[in-house]
């Protein structure tokens, strides 16, 4: 495959030092997507500006639309992703709520857009710092959904969803998330592939009903009534169910190459653990150190995360948590009236086996609010203390680090 | 004297080839279940590639797709239909022009048909034609298209009330 | 002409089209058996706009009736490429289909030397004049080779006759009634056609499907204009106007001819030109007459509203006029 005829090459140290937009606008690069349509939402504005920039220097040959809206960003993809280009886009937050009936669309229609996610918190109030809400937002939508911990992974993640989405098994949409700021805007070393080797990996993109295919005309995008609406949502969510036979194809693919290795759940000490944290995005790695921390003490703990968020790994996860003794989920995103997200995963995932540890959900770092090692060490002892009573100490919901009186919920016998 | 028309009767196997059922699919739609389907509901137009140019070949040319709504049938809507006197009609085109559902036939720039699998009865081809007495009238849809034609109005006066 | 890989030569561009009997040997690209209403407008603005190109063409629809009825699982009526997201982004799709096609060609994965298709997004007056406003603006302003098409029947039909902004005053709608406290719809109805010939669209144009030759002159004209056009096609509804079904282009001519529906265009937002100027005009009073959504102006106390429409009408056609003759 050689389109470089119409643009520059860049060549690419070793080891980069890219924040995580950064990343995601050299991942985008490499991709060679065909048409980028974007709008500017903070904290994902660096991917679009990053992309922009390589654009404006002749590194990139696609076209780029700067729209007026994220709606319009996404419905720019779709329409292009059905004309047989490859398409990605980047937002947050807001952007990615305004444009939330769109990813839902484009799931429908099975095109294989790319959205880099920069996780942010959703208003109200307006926070432009980084939290799970709008990720949660999009779990029901019918995009795969991968999540990263550091601005490398967000690179590896963006690489990665692009062979996912347009696998021919698969035809899905794909999420790459990371958190804003703490990874958007925190430069890290970063191993790049190079720009052949990404070639190589991702591929042409291979087009399916085209609307420039005139030798096959096609209608996109059709009304049903009740007698057929189900069986393309069974077909749709079949693919979306079935897609982490291709997932894992990927990812081992991609470790050869980076040297690399992803997992539909990534884990940390958890075989012999007895509390585990299950949490996403950056606080895992502080977690890890946490762990570590503990484990001198003598405390056996562990961590989980769902590499893959959407489609949930049900199984792998129910597996892996067999064990233990308490699961405590962080959820980074305010719950609207029920216990978070990953809390609720993970319950299902347990219900239907022989498997009961202790199951708490902690409400934390909303709108960028920081959690450090030492609050996830309290979690564990907190934890700890509820495996010696044999019960969870008056809740099943908490927040975290919130000044004021303490916020329990559910369980707690009142 | 004004030209009187007719159609051959190779323009009026045009007319009627138009709404013969198309079964020429290995396997129908309504017999597959979601995992035979077409991912994204997305629905062809044509069988199969598209060797002419579509805007260039007549519809009895064409090779419909089972998923085109050429082969539904619309003409239970009706209460009227319109009923064509060949002997009257001077090709002017308005009723193949105004026709919101393609069911005026036109070939080689001469009326040639009725779709009745398509013609929901709007009337409008009616309104629109210009001869004296109209080419294309208004019947109840009971009335058989012969008996319609021993029924036509006569041509009206100026002054008349249509 | 171009010749295709399948070793014929078709024709490419704007059709050839002399007369009426000329354009009736088009081979249709819409469909009967779709379910839009006996006597519906939109169908055959669709019809004269398909038949008047022999290009490839790409077609994208908003939410409303043209989409919903002609496209409902399994069946299309359209025997051209064609794309539905949703409401607001008929024009944004279309616009992404664009951009593909330039990046497609640039890179080679489409043969740059295939003709070119033509880029053709419909919506209704509530996607064009509300919900997907802002999506059309940014695909004018971002000056995408497309053409935009308004079906203008002047409320949300599709959904049972919701105003919209091209809702005229005085229309009842079902969310702006007629009734003993009020006469339906209160506000003016937007001036699309000054709104987006504002953006830099190199050719604006109002056009109506009772006359065919003036439409499909404007279609073919916009056809051959690189960049954004707007086309507001004005689309009698016998349901929502609420007239006979066999009388949509008599409706049709009274809107032209009583110039409440000025047909016209506009090039580079400066040379307006007047393109129908009717032998007679008929009364504003007359047009209103004809459509039940009306009925309720002809009370003594609501007839000032006529006298009203017709100052406005009078008055706008003398602004045509001035600014036809000026070139501003």
């Amino acid at each position: 495959m050689n389109h470089s005829k119409n643009k520059k090459i860049l060549e690419l140290n070793k080891v980069e030092i890219w924040d995580g937009n950064t990343s995601n606008a050299q991942a985008l690069r490499q991709a060679g997507v065909d048409v980028m349509s974007a709008y500017p939402i903070t904290p994902s504005t660096a991917t679009v500006e990053g992309y922009a920039k390589l654009h404006a220097d002749g590194y990139i040959d696609g076209e780029i639309m700067i729209v007026e809206s994220e709606h319009a960003a996404m419905s720019g993809c779709v329409g292009a992703s059905a004309a047989g280009a490859r398409t990605a886009t980047a937002t947050a937050s807001q952007g990615l709520a305004l444009m939330i009936e769109v990813l839902y669309q484009a799931a429908g229609m099975r095109t294989p857009v790319v959205l880099c996610l920069v996780n942010r918190a959703l208003a109200a109030p307006l926070n432009v710092n980084g939290d799970h809400s709008d990720m949660y937002l999009t779990s029901q939508s019918g995009w795969i959904s991968l999540g990263s911990c550091n601005p490398e992974e967000a690179y590896d993640m963006t690489l990665c969803a692009f062979k996912i989405g347009e696998h021919k098994d698969v035809r899905l949409p794909v999420i790459s998330n990371q958190d804003g700021f703490m990874s958007s805007h925190t430069a890290q070393n970063v191993r790049p592939l190079s720009d052949e080797v990404v070639a190589d990996f991702i591929g042409e993109f291979v087009e399916v009903n085209s609307l420039l295919n005139f030798d096959h005309p096609v209608t996109h995008g059709v009304q049903t009534e009740s007698d057929w609406h189900m069986e393309h949502k069974a077909k749709q969510n079949d693919a979306m169910m079935n897609s982490p036979k291709v997932i894992k194809e990927v990812f081992a693919e991609y470790e050869k190459l980076s040297g690399r290795k992803y997992n539909l759940v990534e884990e940390y000490k958890i075989d012999d653990a007895d509390i585990v944290i299950a949490c996403m995005g950056t606080t895992y790695e502080t977690a890890q150190i946490a762990v570590d921390k503990l484990r001198i003490q003598g405390t056996k703990v562990g961590l989980i995360l769902p590499r893959v968020f959407r489609p949930f790994p049900l199984d792998e996860m129910a597996a892996k948590l067999q064990n233990c003794k308490a699961v405590v989920c962080l959820d980074r995103s305010s719950p609207g009236g029920h216990t978070g997200l990953l809390f609720n995963d993970i319950s299902a995932a347990l219900i239907n086996t022989d498997a009961r540890p202790l199951m708490s959900d902690v409400i934390y770092g909303l709108g960028g609010r920081d959690i450090t090692v030492a609050d996830i060490c309290d979690i564990y002892r907190d934890a700890n203390d509820e495996v010696k009573a044999g019960k969870l100490n008056g809740g099943i919901l908490r927040w975290a680090t919130v000044r004021g009186p303490e916020l329990k919920y559910y369980g707690t016998g009142v | 004297m004004a030209k009187i028309k007719t159609i051959t009767q190779e323009q009026a196997d045009i007319a009627n080839s138009l709404y013969k059922d198309k079964e020429h699919f290995e396997k129908s739609i309504w017999d597959m279940g979601w995992d035979e389907l077409v991912p994204s509901a997305a629905c062809f137009s044509f069988d199969g590639k598209v060797d002419n140019h579509v805007a260039q070949t007549q519809p009895e040319n064409r090779n419909y797709a089972e998923t085109n709504s050429i082969n539904k049938y619309v003409g239970d809507w009706r209460v009227v239909k319109p009923v064509w006197k060949v002997d009257l009609c001077i090709d002017c085109q308005n009723c193949w022009l105004y026709c919101p559902d393609t069911s005026i036939i036109s070939r080689d720039k001469m009326m040639v048909g009725v779709d009745y699998d398509h013609c929901k009865g709007c009337g409008i081809c009616s309104e629109v034609c210009p001869t004296n007495p109209k080419s294309l009238v208004m019947f109840n849809e009971q009335i058989s298209n012969e008996v319609a034609l021993t029924q036509w109005p006569v041509k009206t006066k100026k002054g008349d009330k249509v | 002409m171009s010749c295709n890989t399948n070793g014929g030569c078709t024709p490419q561009g704007n059709k050839e089209i002399k007369n009426l009997k000329a354009f009736s040997t088009a081979a249709e690209r819409f469909e009967g058996a779709h379910v839009l209403c006996p006597g519906c407008a939109h169908s055959i603005i669709v019809r004269e706009i398909l038949n008047a190109t022999n290009d490839n063409i790409v077609v994208s629809a908003a939410t409303g009736c043209l989409e919903v009825c002609t496209a409902i699982y399994p069946h299309t009526s359209w025997d051209c490429s064609w794309i539905h997201i949703g409401f607001e982004n008929a024009s944004t799709a279309i616009a992404g289909a664009e951009a593909a096609n330039k990046a497609l060609r640039r890179k080679g994965k489409i043969d740059p030397t295939s003709p070119e298709p033509k880029f053709v997004a419909f919506g209704g007056d509530g996607a064009t004049y509300d919900i997907g406003f802002q999506w059309i603006s940014g695909c004018f302003e971002r000056g995408h080779d497309m053409m935009y098409v308004c079906l203008d029947n002047e409320v949300y039909a599709n959904t049972g006759g919701q105003r919209s902004s091209s809702t005229p005053i005085g229309a009842s709608a079902t969310t702006t009634p007629a009734g003993s406290h009020s006469y339906g719809e209160k506000q003016n109805k937007k001036d699309m056609l000054q709104i987006m010939s504002a953006h830099n669209s190199p050719y604006v144009a109002q056009i109506a499907p009772n006359k065919w030759k003036d439409m499909v002159k404007k279609i073919q004209k916009g056809f051959d204009t690189k960049g954004p056009v707007y086309i507001n096609a004005m689309s009698a509804c016998t349901t929502e106007w609420k007239f006979p079904i066999h009388q949509t282009i008599e409706v049709s001519d009274m809107a032209t001819d009583s110039l409440v529906f000025p047909l016209y265009e506009i090039i580079d937002g400066r040379e307006l030109n007047i393109t129908y100027r009717p032998k007679n005009i008929v009364p504003v009073r007359d047009y209103l007459g004809v459509q039940p959504r009306f009925k309720h102006l002809f009370k003594p106390k609501y007839e000032y509203i006529i006298d009203e429409w017709q100052k406005r009408v009078d008055e706008k056609w003398v602004y045509l006029q001035r600014r036809e003759e000026a070139r501003v």
